[in-house]
Parts: C-alpha cells; sequence; structure tokens
C-alpha cells in the first residue's frame, strides 16, 4: 500500500458514467388529439430513448397527461403517429400496449382496492402467466411451478422496493406514499421495456419524494428500464431527468436537457418562470 | 462434548466446536425475498473460515481493529467472527448513526478496513472517509445502486468469499492455526458507547469477559441448543452482541435475522423466539400497538378484553411466580389463557417465549406487569456496556417490577455512601480506548467499577436502582427528586411517548411531554378532531386536557408514597416537536439527554417556573435528509392538580 | 368511522328470537319444525345460486345484471329439452356450452358497445336481455312445463324417526342439490382466489383502468365472468327445474334473488349463500308459523306471507347495515 492514501474518487456526475443511452424506441411523431372541440395535443413530436429517464413538463392543462395517454393507448390521436420499437402503432387498446411492455403509474391512485399488496403486484404478472385455467385452479405441476416462479419475482421488487412489511395488508389501508410504491411495483412486475409514470411524486413529502426519487433512479439503473415521467416538482425533475419536452396548451415549445430547458426563453415565459 | 466447551475461551474456538458438533443444526436464519434461509454451524463456520482468509489477504493483523456497519444480517456476523478468528477487533457501529458520528470511532481506533451492509451505510464512510485517512477498503454487502460507484476501494463482500475460498484452498488449515494463537484475555471487540456527555468512549472487552457472564447467566437461564432468537437490536449494542453472538456461542442456540426492521413484528409471529430481549421502550410500543387495536376491535371483543386482563392484572403474576392462587381464579385466568392472553401472545410473537428480559432504562411497574400477566415471563436485569450487560439478574420467581434482582453469581456489589452502586465481575471491560483517565475515573485499583447509578438494596437483598447519582436531585425544601422516576411514570400512559421532568433546587416539578404521535392522533381520529401534523396535533386544548387527566394520575399515585409525594407535577406543556437522537436530544438508544434539554429549551423552563400561560419558540431543526429549518410555535402551559399526601391526610 | 353494530345486533337477535319462538313456545312438534327448517334451507339454496350469479357479475362489471332469471329459466329449459334427446351428462354439457356462448354473445352486442356507460344504461341493457331470453327460450324450446330428472327417487326418505315422533321426511334429490351447491361455491372460491384468472377478475372488479394498464383484456374478463355466471346458472336451472319443473314461473322467482344480495352484499360471495339460506328459512318460517298467529291475533287471512317477507327483511337491512352482511365498506384514508 502506498504512504499517500489515495483520494476517493466523487461519484460521477449523472449522465456521465451511468448508464449507456441507446437507440430510440419510441417516437411520437405529429400527435394530434382533440376532444370535441378542445385540442388537447397538436403536432407534438418527440422521441425517447433506450434507458432514458424522459420527463414531460408543462403547467396545468398543458396536455400531459393526455401524451402520456396517448402513448398509453387510452386515447387514440386523431392526426399522427406513435411508433413503438419501430413499429408504427395504430389504434392500440391499453392491454394490447401493455402486452407491448408499456407500463405506467397513475398520478391518483388506482390500486386493486380490495386485493393486498401481493396480489396488487402479482396482478403485473398477469400476462406472462401461461398456464390454462383449469390447470391454474388445480394448482397442476408446471401451473404451481409458474406460480412459484412469478412469485419470486414479486418478491424481488418487494424487496426493492423496501415494502416486505406489508406483503399481506390491504393496499387500502396503506399510507399514501406506500401506495404509491405498490402502484410502482405493480408496473414493475410486467417488466416493462417503457415505464409511463404520472406524477409519482404528487402529494408526498420531502422524505417520501426522495425515497421516491431513489427508487425511479434505482430502477433506471438496475433493470435498464426506459422511463416516460410527468412531474411538477421542478427540482425532482431537473435531478431526475437525461432530457426534458415542455409542453404549454398542447404544443411543444422546448425539447432538450434540463440544462437546455431551463435556458429557453420560451419555457421560461411559459412555465418556469410563472410559478414554482 | 459439553465437558470441553466450558474450557473454550474465545468466540473463534466455541464457533468450531459447534461446527464440528452439530454441523447440520441451524446456526442462522434470516428472511430474504420472503422465505426464511438457513445457515447450518457448518455452513456458517465454512463462510467465516473464507471471509477470514480474504480479510487477512486484505492486511488485517492481530490486534488491528475493524469496523462494522448495519442491520443484523448473516454476512455481517460472518464478518464479525471471521475478524475475532485472526485476533482482529471488530468495531460494531451503531447502522443509525449520521456519518459525522461514524467518524470519531474511526479515527480513534484507526481502522483501515469496514464491512458496510448497503449503498446507505457505504455512502456514510464515503462521506468521511477524507477525515479518516487511514480507511483503506470497505466490504459491502448490497450492491443496489452502486453499480456505477468507482469501486477503487469498494469490494463486494460476493468478491471477497471468492477471494476467500481460493484463499483456503491454498492453505486449508490458516484459519485454524490463527484461531489457535488466540486466548481468552485477548481483545474480543470493542462497543462504542454513545454516552448522554462528552464524546463517545472505546469499551474494550475481552473474550473471557464477554464469555464469562453470559455462560453464567446461559446455565441460570437452562439455555441450549435448542433456543431461538430474533436479533433486531443494533449490532452495535452491547446487548445485542451479548444475545445474539455471546450467548448464542455458549449455548449454541439459533440466531433470526428479520427481513427489515419494519417487519420485526411479523416476523417475531413466524418465528416463535424462545428467548428475547428487548428494552422496555420496544415492550411500550407493543402494548400501545394493541391498546391501539384494540379500542378499534367490536364491542365484545373490548369487553372480553377488558374483563380479562382484570382478572390477569389479578392473578396472573402470582401464577407465573407459582404462588398460590384460588381454584375459581386459576379457572378464570385458565378460561382467559384460551380467549384473550395466549392470542394476544401470538400477536405479539411470544408464544414461545420462556425467558424474556428488559433492561436498558427502568421499566414502568405497570407495564411490566402487563406482560408477565398474560404469562410472559420477562424479568429485569441490570447491567452495562462496561459490565458485559450481566450484573444483576431476576430469578424465577423472585421477580419485580421495582427491583432488578441480586447479583448474577460471581459479581460483588456495594454501594458507596451517596447511594453509587460499584460491582466487581468477570465481565468487567478492561479499559476506555486509549482513554486512561477516563477508565481511572470509573475502574478503581481493586477492580470496583463505578456504575454511575443510584440506588439501594431492598429487605431481600434485590438492588433497587432510582436513577443516575448525577439526575437524582431534591426540590429547593430538600424533597427527593428523581426525575427519571417521574418520567416513566408519565410515559407509562400510551399517549406520552417522551417526558422531561425539572425540579433540581426549584420549589415544585415541572415537565416536558411528548405526545405519542399513534396513540394521540387515533384518539383524534375516534373523536373526528381533524388536525395537520405533529405540531398542530399536539397544540390542541383537548389532547392538552388528557394529557393533563394522565399527569393528574400520576400525581394521584405520588401522593400515596410519602418519600415521593413533594414531587408531583405542577405545570407542563406539550413540546413542539419529537425529541429526536439526531437533534441530539435523545442517546442513540433514546435515552433522554436531560442536561441538554434544559439548556436547548431554557426559554421553555424558564417560562414553565415563570408563571406565564404561553411562550414562544423557533427551534432549529434537522430533517432526516440532513438539511435543517427553524420552526415556530406558542407553546401553552397548563397547571395540574395536585393531591395532599396520603401521609398527611392520615396524620391530620 | 362510524360503529353501526348495534341495530345490527338487534335485528339478528329479533330474528334469532323468532326462529326459536315456535320451539320453545311448543306450538310446533319438533320433527314438524326441523322439517319447515330443512324446506327452508332448501328453497334458500336456490335462492343462493342465482344471487351468486347477481354478485359474480356486479363484482366484475359493476352491472347488476337483471337478466340473471332469465338465463336460469333459459338454462334450464336447455337442458331439459336437450336431456330428451341425448343423456343427461352431454345435455348439462351442451347447457355449459350454449350459456358460453351467451356470454360471447352478450359481450360482443350489448355491454361492448355501451363500455364506459351509465350504470343505469347498462342495468336497462341487461332488463332488455332479460325480457329477450325469456321469449327467445320459449320460441327455441316452448312453453310447456318440462322436467329434469335426475335420475334420483322423488320418494321421501324419513329419517330420525326414532327421535322424534313422525321422524323427518326429506328428499334425496334435496340432499343432492346442497351438495352440488357446495362444490360450486367451493370451487367459486378457489377460482377468484387462487388463479390468477381470478386475481385478473378481481383486478377488473377494482379498477377497470388499472386493470386494462397491466394488460388484461376487458372484453375477455366479461366473457369469462358472463360465462361462469353462465354455468351457476345451468346448475340453478337443473335443481330447480328437478324439483318444481321447468316453468315460466322460474324467472320470476329469480327474483328474490334482490332481496338476498341486499342482505347479504352486492359484492360478497358468502354474503350470497348465507343471504340466501337465512331468506329461504326466514319465510318459510314466517309463512308456516307467523301466518297461524297472524289469523287468530288480527283476523287476517294471514296466507302470502311468503311473497313479501324477504323484501322486508331487505328493506330493514339496507335501514342498518346498506353494504349488507359481508359487503365491503371501502376503506379509505384520507
Amino acid at each position: 500500500m502506498s504512504a499517500q492514501p489515495r483520494p476517493f474518487v466523487e461519484e460521477a456526475p449523472r449522465g456521465a458514467t451511468r448508464r449507456v443511452i441507446g437507440e430510440v424506441i419510441l417516437s411520437v411523431e405529429g400527435v394530434s388529439l382533440s376532444f370535441g372541440g378542445v385540442k388537447a395535443l397538436s403536432e407534438v413530436s418527440f422521441d425517447v430513448r433506450e434507458h432514458e429517464i424522459r420527463a414531460i413538463i408543462g403547467p396545468n392543462g398543458a396536455g400531459k397527461s393526455s401524451m402520456l395517454n396517448v402513448i398509453n393507448g387510452v386515447y387514440h390521436p386523431q392526426k399522427g403517429t406513435v411508433r413503438f420499437l419501430g413499429r408504427p402503432r395504430q389504434d392500440v387498446d391499453t392491454h394490447e400496449a401493455a402486452a407491448q411492455g408499456i407500463a405506467r403509474t397513475f398520478q391518483s391512485l388506482a390500486l386493486f382496492k380490495g386485493m393486498n399488496v401481493l396480489d396488487n403486484i402479482m396482478t403485473g404478472r398477469n400476462l406472462r402467466m401461461k398456464a390454462s385455467l383449469l390447470a391454474q385452479a388445480i394448482r397442476f405441476g408446471p401451473a404451481e411451478r409458474e406460480e412459484l416462479e412469478h412469485r419470486a419475482v414479486v418478491e424481488r421488487i418487494i424487496d426493492f422496493l423496501e415494502i416486505q412489511a406489508y406483503r399481506r395488508t390491504p393496499v387500502g389501508r396503506l399510507p399514501y406514499g406506500l401506495q404509491k410504491r405498490v402502484d410502482l411495483g405493480r408496473a414493475l412486475a410486467m417488466e416493462p421495456r417503457l415505464l409511463l409514470l404520472d406524477e409519482p411524486m404528487a402529494g408526498m413529502n420531502v422524505e417520501e419524494k426522495q425515497d421516491m426519487c431513489r427508487f425511479i433512479l434505482d430502477v433506471n439503473d438496475e433493470f435498464g428500464t426506459t422511463i416516460v415521467l410527468i412531474e411538477h416538482d421542478m427540482g425532482v425533475v431537473m435531478d431526475l431527468s437525461d432530457r426534458v419536452v415542455v409542453l404549454d396548451y398542447g404544443k411543444k415549445i422546448g425539447d432538450g436537457t434540463p440544462e437546455e430547458v431551463r435556458n429557453n426563453p420560451a419555457v421560461v415565459d411559459a412555465y418556469l418562470g410563472v410559478s414554482h | 462434548m459439553t465437558a470441553d466447551i466450558g474450557k473454550l475461551d474465545t468466540f473463534p474456538k466455541l464457533l468450531m466446536h459447534h461446527a464440528a458438533v452439530r454441523g447440520s443444526a441451524p446456526a442462522i436464519r434470516e428472511k430474504d425475498l420472503g422465505i426464511w434461509q438457513t445457515w447450518t454451524w457448518r455452513q456458517f463456520a465454512d463462510e467465516v473460515n473464507a471471509v477470514a482468509c480474504a480479510l487477512a489477504a486484505l492486511g488485517l493483523r492481530r490486534g488491528e481493529h475493524f469496523a462494522l456497519v448495519g442491520d443484523n444480517r448473516p454476512r455481517l456476523y460472518a464478518t464479525m467472527a471471521a475478524v475475532q478468528c485472526l485476533g482482529a477487533i471488530p468495531v460494531p457501529l451503531y447502522q443509525d448513526a449520521i456519518a459525522a458520528e461514524m467518524a470519531y470511532p474511526i479515527q480513534n481506533a484507526g481502522i483501515a478496513l469496514a464491512f458496510a451492509e448497503d449503498q446507505e451505510q457505504v455512502d456514510k464512510l464515503l462521506e468521511i472517509a477524507p477525515q479518516c485517512p487511514a480507511l483503506q477498503r470497505i466490504i459491502y454487502d448490497d450492491p443496489r445502486g452502486m453499480r456505477h460507484y468507482p469501486h477503487e476501494r469498494l469490494l463486494p463482500y460476493d468478491k471477497l468469499l471468492v477471494q476467500g475460498r481460493e484463499g483456503m484452498q491454498r492453505d486449508p488449515s490458516f484459519v485454524e492455526r490463527e484461531i489457535a494463537k488466540g486466548s481468552g484475555g485477548d481483545t474480543a471487540a470493542m462497543f462504542f458507547t454513545s454516552g448522554t456527555t462528552g464524546v463517545a468512549k472505546g469499551v474494550v472487552h475481552t473474550h473471557a469477559s464477554l464469555i464469562g457472564p453470559s455462560r453464567v447467566a446461559a446455565e441460570l437461564d437452562r439455555l441450549d441448543a435448542n433456543d431461538v432468537i430474533l436479533a433486531y437490536l443494533p449490532p452495535a449494542w452491547i446487548g445485542q452482541n451479548i444475545f445474539s453472538c455471546a450467548q448464542a456461542y455458549v449455548a449454541g442456540y439459533c440466531i433470526c435475522c428479520p427481513e427489515s426492521s419494519e417487519t420485526v413484528m411479523i416476523d417475531m409471529r413466524e418465528i416463535g423466539p424462545t428467548y428475547y430481549f428487548a428494552p422496555p421502550r420496544v415492550l411500550e410500543n407493543l402494548l400501545t400497538q394493541v391498546s391501539i387495536r384494540m379500542e378499534d376491535a367490536s364491542p365484545l371483543k373490548r369487553w372480553l378484553y377488558r374483563r380479562f386482563m382484570d382478572i390477569a392484572q389479578r392473578v396472573g403474576g402470582a401464577i407465573l411466580d407459582g404462588k398460590p392462587v384460588s381454584t375459581m381464579d386459576r379457572l378464570r385466568y385458565g378460561l382467559g389463557d384460551v380467549l384473550v392472553y395466549g392470542p394476544l401472545r401470538n400477536v405479539l410473537g411470544m408464544s414461545r417465549v420462556k425467558v424474556g428480559y428488559t433492561a436498558g432504562e427502568a421499566i414502568g411497574p405497570d407495564l411490566f406487569k402487563f406482560y408477565r400477566s398474560i404469562g410472559i415471563n420477562l424479568k429485569q436485569l441490570y447491567g452495562s456496556t462496561e459490565t458485559a450487560v450481566f450484573v444483576c439478574v431476576q430469578p424465577d420467581g423472585q421477580v419485580r417490577p421495582d427491583t432488578v434482582g441480586p447479583a448474577v453469581p460471581g459479581v460483588e456489589l456495594r454501594f458507596t455512601p451517596e447511594r453509587e452502586l460499584v460491582v466487581r465481575t468477570p465481565g468487567l471491560f478492561r479499559e476506555y480506548y486509549k482513554n486512561p483517565q477516563a477508565t481511572a475515573e470509573v475502574k478503581d485499583a481493586q477492580g470496583w467499577f463505578h456504575t454511575g447509578d443510584a440506588g439501594y438494596f431492598d429487605a431481600d437483598g434485590h438492588v433497587k436502582i432510582i436513577d443516575r447519582v448525577k439526575d437524582v436531585g431534591s426540590l429547593a425544601d430538600g424533597t427527593l427528586f428523581a426525575p427519571k422516576y417521574l418520567e416513566n411514570k408519565l410515559k407509562f400512559y400510551s399517549y406520552i411517548r417522551e417526558a422531561v421532568c425539572f425540579g433540581h433546587g426549584r420549589r415544585e416539578v415541572c415537565a416536558f411531554i411528548n405526545i405519542d404521535p399513534d396513540a394521540v392522533g387515533n384518539w383524534a381520529e375516534r373523536r373526528s378532531l381533524a388536525y395537520a401534523g405533529y405540531l398542530d396535533l399536539a397544540s390542541r386544548p383537548e389532547v392538552a386536557e388528557l394529557i393533563g387527566s394522565c399527569v393528574e394520575r400520576v400525581n394521584a399515585d405520588l401522593a400515596r408514597d410519602p418519600q415521593l409525594a413533594g414531587s408531583q407535577i405542577h405545570r407542563f406543556l406539550v413540546l413542539h416537536k419529537e425529541l429526536d437522537a439526531d437533534d441530539g436530544e435523545l442517546t442513540r438508544t433514546r435515552k433522554v439527554r436531560r442536561r441538554f434539554i434544559a439548556e436547548k429549551y431554557q426559554q421553555l423552563v424558564d417560562a414553565l417556573y415563570g408563571g406565564a400561560a404561553s411562550v414562544h419558540i423557533e427551534a432549529q431543526v434537522r430533517y432526516e435528509d440532513g438539511r435543517s429549518g427553524t420552526l415556530g410555535a406558542d407553546l401553552k402551559i397548563h397547571d395540574v392538580k395536585t393531591f395532599v399526601p396520603a401521609a398527611a391526610t392520615q396524620a391530620a | 368511522m362510524k360503529q353501526r353494530y348495534l341495530p345490527v345486533a338487534i335485528l339478528i337477535a329479533v330474528l334469532a328470537v323468532g326462529l326459536a319462538l315456535p320451539l320453545a313456545t311448543n306450538a310446533s312438534a319438533p320433527g314438524f319444525y326441523i322439517e319447515v327448517l330443512l324446506g327452508g334451507l332448501m328453497a334458500g339454496v336456490l335462492y343462493s345460486l342465482v344471487a351468486l350469479g347477481f354478485v359474480l357479475i356486479f363484482k366484475a362489471s359493476g352491472v347488476f345484471n337483471f337478466a340473471q332469471g332469465a338465463m336460469v329459466l333459459f338454462a334450464a329449459l336447455s337442458v331439459a329439452r336437450i336431456a330428451e334427446q341425448v343423456p343427461l351428462w352431454a345435455a348439462v354439457l351442451l347447457g355449459i356450452a350454449i350459456m358460453v356462448l351467451l356470454a360471447v354473445v352478450v359481450e360482443r352486442l350489448v355491454l361492448r358497445p355501451l363500455v364506459n356507460q351509465e350504470g343505469v344504461v347498462l342495468l336497462m341493457a341487461t332488463l332488455g336481455v332479460s325480457y329477450f331470453l325469456d321469449g327467445f327460450g320459449q320460441t327455441v324450446w316452448g312453453s310447456d312445463i318440462y322436467s329434469i330428472e335426475l335420475g334420483l327417487s322423488k320418494a321421501p326418505v324419513m329419517i330420525l324417526g326414532d327421535l322424534f315422533k313422525g321422524g323427518i321426511l326429506i328428499n334425496k334429490d334435496d340432499v343432492a342439490a346442497a351438495v352440488v351447491a357446495v362444490l360450486l361455491v367451493a370451487a367459486l372460491a378457489v377460482f377468484f382466489q387462487k388463479t390468477a384468472t381470478g386475481r385478473a377478475l378481481r383486478a377488473v372488479a377494482d379498477d377497470h383502468q388499472a386493470a386494462q394498464s397491466i394488460g388484461i383484456p376487458l372484453n375477455r374478463i366479461w366473457v369469462i365472468v358472463w360465462s361462469v355466471a353462465g354455468v351457476v346458472a345451468v346448475v340453478a336451472g337443473m335443481v330447480w327445474g328437478a324439483k318444481l319443473g321447468v316453468q315460466f314461473s322460474i324467472s320470476q322467482v329469480a327474483l328474490k334473488a334482490l332481496p338476498v344480495v341486499i342482505l347479504g352484499g352486492f359484492t360478497s360471495i358468502p354474503g350470497a349463500i348465507i343471504g340466501g339460506l337465512i331468506i329461504g328459512v326466514g319465510e318459510k318460517m314466517a309463512e308456516v308459523f307467523l301466518g297461524p298467529v297472524l289469523v287468530r291475533a288480527f283476523d287476517l287471512a294471514g296466507g302470502g306471507i311468503e311473497n313479501w317477507f324477504a323484501y322486508v327483511l331487505a328493506l330493514l337491512f339496507l335501514l342498518v347495515r346498506p353494504e349488507g352482511l359481508f359487503g365491503e365498506r371501502i376503506i379509505d384514508r384520507v
């Protein structure tokens, strides 16, 4: 050992050494969406690259949730296309989007209230269950094995999200912050290629937000999951994301790294300068 | 075989003995991914062997110190044992300590190698690394979140294990030879006391001073290889080390590591430990949870609970002590056992507990009686880090709420004229590390240790501890003032989380109260009382009334005791924040630092004695993420009814 | 949380006292009393089976299926008429196949076009399905009274003859029906609690949007749940048909399932069973023992208690415990 102790290397800044950002896996091309006469989105285009964390920000009513719902297949745009993994999709339903590898969490919780935490997350494995109904019911060999395999995946997620103490707790009894974690857990159980997070920190206190940030970063890091998130907390967005899309009145007004977006005058006018 | 286990004088020798004698019996269990995983004594010894080889290769030498930071995990215990195999000294640190608190022990002991459980602990060690130039390598267990950490000085445990196994192949008897070099007089471990005042001190224990008392106490309670314990308290605390290491090595029983700190209750229920230790605080929390659940239960269950708890209060303790109880009461208790006590023990995870201990601070008599009355053999013991825990132990059948029992065989006790307890025991520490002055202050030439605790022998020769010598005071008129005693009485009420009493040199006693947010929150919810967080809840007049009634009942109780009648509580206020170890108001073992609090909140104390109706406070608070902020609040001061001493009334 | 144990406890106590009164006052011989009780339980099993169909569909899709009674009639008719041509077991299988087909058709033509509509719209739709099935069944299978022969002797068996004077008379096919009902309930419980599909069904019941987002296709779930309700209808129809003959009145009697689910809770399978038994026993007891009392005391005609008793009981429950005995109170944290 050298006489002079070597200094510890500081943690590398985000984006520098962390992950390798890959090819474009999702592209939104000229998407327009309107309800009746009201335009929710007009001519919005952007792309999402594999392994990145992409944020969509904008003032209330800017069309962020609509955008997420288009990607997720809840809404079908009147104009434009969404390409996922290179294939254009037209009128894909939510459950089909899920089958393609797109998972999401909800701004206002949408957990299965009648079930406990374990069952809620287990539902995320539903798409991957192959055994026939009858085999499941009588716990026939392969079905039993399958259930155990899925349970093992779910246990890893429970461990990952640090909710071991609540496996058997009905989700309705959990505090809000933990319910948000279960929501994330259910989405993770799908092992998605693309994870959509709709205001993952809404209504949380500082400590819960920090926990959630850590989970999002770890998901991105450990599993390489590509993440698209909507968030109001600007600090969170700037810390977490690799690139940011800014929407205002359904139009894209900015796109780039957090630094670029922060210095974009149009964005500052519309959003950053006004509130927060 | 049992004959020669008594001669084994170090922990590594004991470990290898168990690996040879009961190789396939469980040594340690951990719940991981929802399943209990088991290491047998042979597997555990094998892992220890490998880790020891790897640590030796990393340069760990006899007599050097090694830091361990983390929760109870098999790998932490394996590393600790491996360090001991090499004759080096494990220094477990509190895993919930902030980084700055870890710097001193690491500097003080010149630590070069450390084990950290996960990213959280690694981050803390990295943060203090610049101040600890000697620190060379950090071994970490859980790699999560550290994928992109520069690993120049970080070494994953898995890799260490692989290196160790290679080393074992090259020299299979290396560790065996190292173990043979050790003897009972060698240092076994060093524990840093948080200490209520001043800087932390490293308490140096030898193998002999840890094994000796552990052996005596294990025999006293007939512990054997079939016992099971749940290791859920911080490994840095000597008690945890004694119960989950020293005694396990002596008796050969199995240690179970909970899945996480939040799952302890669930894990307790699944494991059903037979040997149990809990500081009064934990027992208090459990009882609070039971009370809350009972208040939410159906009227039938509530009625059953109240009805049978009355019977248990009356005869449960006597039945456990084997005292005569009428047949009718036995029948009633038997019915209660089926309907209430049994299920309650099961919920608490204590169905199989054959002996449970509590210590660390005085326990409220009602709290203590509660556990005994439902058939759990909870006993008290007295000891400290310096005395390797076992100084006094209550033998079965001689259990009282207000004493800690007679001396353990082999321990000598006496009281100084100042009422201070002094002890001579084979479990006595060797010294405070690099601090001969401090050592000399408490340990005299004849080997007597000054405990700093005040008390006396009762009529049966049991030791009764009232308080710390320095804290026992007197009111202005000379009345005895034992703050801890009063605080414990207050804290028995589930609504009161923490209490701090003042009165030394004053004309009367006043108190700070911390409400229990869970219990009071629940109480408020049931009354449809809306509140917006701790501060709001604490400042509600309804809550003050609730707390006031608790204080009043304490006063009524005190009035019955001629010695303490004078120290009834006259005024109190409900604090604006929870007392917190991070703010220095509690020790890491969550004891109130009364003097520190008195200084920090001087303004509040003055207001209590100044007769004001309310007081405004601006306080610095430190959040868990390390940032700090200020909090402003108006605190109301409340008067409490006091009672004429019972003795006086009788005289009149 | 508001505690409402007391009124429920009082109501249950009154029912229990009412149940015990005929025996306690020696108004009835014990043997006869037990026969009435068993008769009530038997009717209760039938109510339970129909109620089960309601609960299944309500749980999974939030739709109150008015057509459940019509489905029972249609299933019974199908089995009865097909059984005239082929062996009974084949007729049952074909009956199940028809009900699954019906489920597919209902999903395609009714539920899918009406997705995201108000609950009332769906309720009206099921009412339409109900009338259609009533008529369509007669169009296809005819409108006479048909019978289903389970192959068990109709002659009542006397048991416990040495214990009570006159013994107790029970029918073998009643016992068989009870056994079938128990098996069916057990199978459903396993299906819902232990299988991934059952979990998916519960997921859809809780939150449509979230269920879709994890890849559960709503349409398929609807087909599954209507098929299961169809199978339940086959079983109920057969049990009922074997006892009373397959005729139009089945569809009307099936409406008794409404008070049953109010009593048991709209979302509870055990609630449907226990609610059915309570109503079955209650109304039989009231008819037999309360009727004569009314005649004597108030000089009323005293008949027809069976027709209104269930609804009055349901009304009382609505007042004291709207979620029913076992219904879920949604636990919400503010």
